[in-house]
């Protein structure tokens, strides 16, 4: 039987699922996609206004004792993300520059949603301390309460807005 | 308990074969992202319409594969699960964010791994979404002072679903199974009913036949752990048994 580019859903989800039990196996943690990308700021930031963000009260944590925000296992996990994702593209023959929007929407005004969406869903899984990855997948299958209230809270959020949005989509 | 796994926290592989060994874990996990269409922010959004359920779908499949062998391997007495890390929580917090994270994700039509791995495959919304992404988490960080007591409000440690309804773990696990099924199903039940039986979720023979092998071994296995005396490895009354990063590591507390 061959998959093909697109897999059904059930088999696609459970080798997410191997991924995240190899990192419970190996590393005793789960996997993550948010945190690397805070680091990434820290580290920025940290370039331009060193002494202002070691003082931070949330950035402050990454450069203890000299730390280098980069050098953590989620970075690490990033990296192998964006591997596996461009091999996997390429061997599909779809690797392309596109801009991906539902019929009735301009590329410009579905890239100008793409910032605004981008800008709320970091400050929301910071403030969710993960996102649907670190927090919801890995939280779901610890069975962490937390994790579970997250993840019935991002359909709610979406179902809320759908509406509004839907010309961008269908 | 002189178990071996997991591997990095037993001392059986050194923190940088644990940091490079992230490498070949990330690239299955981007590799199967791509192959559940995640690199695609329409078929993300898609699910918030219920034009195309394989989102949740592919989420309840990687979830009940994780939590079948994290606790799995704990039952048989392969993995130390007092040893795996899991996230304390803060109940209010956490929800609030998923309901932000929910209006971002409709409105960008990527969440930051699926974003990670489109920017991978030259998706250009993918990249301003994570340029948002970054703007985001900087501001947050930035003005951390504003609502840093909101984010450590309502600390419940770490906090499982079994403790919570006072079951189990082995019937919670089936809890989980059952309801990543009916999910699947009435999600599935809603799509056609919304936007006829367009076949949106490769729904060939044989790979239905594929699928509902995997569902029955899944609900084989939750039957199994519902009965297996989980109380015997896992003893709640004492403190928590999970690691958890020390409290100073996760309360900054805004100066």
């Amino acid at each position: 039987m061959k998959f093909g580019t697109r897999w059904p859903p059930i088999p696609a989800g459970i080798l997410i699922g191997v991924s995240m039990l190899l990192a419970f196996v190996v590393a005793g943690r789960g996997i993550g996609a948010s945190g690397a990308m805070t680091r990434l700021v820290a580290w920025v930031q940290h370039g331009l206004f060193p002494a202002a963000t070691e003082q931070s009260a949330y950035f402050g944590k990454y450069f203890v004792d000299g730390a280098h925000p980069l050098n953590d296992y989620v970075v690490f996990l990033l990296v192998g993300l964006l591997i596996g994702a461009f091999v996997a593209a390429w061997r599909s023959g779809e690797l392309r520059l596109e801009v991906l929007r539902g019929p009735n929407i301009t590329t410009r005004n579905r890239l100008v949603l793409a910032l605004a969406g981008g800008v709320i869903s970091g400050f929301a899984a910071r403030l969710a301390r993960g996102c649907t990855s670190g927090q919801g997948l890995v939280g779901g299958a610890e069975l962490s309460v937390g994790a579970w209230a997250f993840l019935m809270c991002v359909f709610i959020g979406g179902w809320l807005v759908a509406w509004f949005v839907r010309k961008q989509w269908i | 308990m002189d178990l071996a796994i997991p591997l990095a926290k037993t001392g059986v592989i050194s923190d940088a074969v644990n940091l490079w060994l992230a490498i070949p874990i990330g690239f299955v996990f981007g590799y199967a992202l791509f192959h559940a269409g995640f690199t695609d922010s329409r078929r993300i959004a898609w699910a918030f319409y219920f034009k195309d359920v394989g989102v949740p779908v592919v989420m309840f499949s990687a979830i009940v594969t994780g939590m079948i062998g994290l606790w799995g391997l704990s039952l048989i007495g392969v993995l130390d699960i007092t040893l795996v890390y899991m996230l304390p929580t803060y109940l209010v917090p956490m929800a609030v964010g998923g309901v932000l994270f929910g209006i971002g994700m409709v409105i960008g039509g990527y969440c930051p791994g699926t974003a990670i791995a489109a920017v991978a495959t030259g998706k250009v919304d993918g990249m301003v979404f994570v340029g948002g992404f970054l703007i985001g988490s900087l501001l947050f960080g930035d003005f951390f002072p504003v609502w840093g007591d909101f984010y450590n409000s309502d600390y419940l440690g770490a906090f499982r679903l079994d403790q919570w309804l006072g079951i189990g773990l082995g019937p919670m696990v089936l809890i989980i199974v059952i309801v990543a099924i009916a999910g699947t199903v009435s999600m599935i039940f809603v799509q056609d009913f919304v936007w006829g039986k367009k076949d949106t979720m490769t729904k060939s023979r044989p790979f239905m036949k594929l699928q509902g092998a995997l569902v029955a071994a899944a609900v084989a296995i939750g039957i199994i752990f519902a009965f297996f005396p989980t109380e015997s490895f896992i003893d709640d009354t004492v403190e928590t048994p999970f690691y958890i990063v020390p409290r100073a590591d996760v309360t900054e507390v805004a100066p």
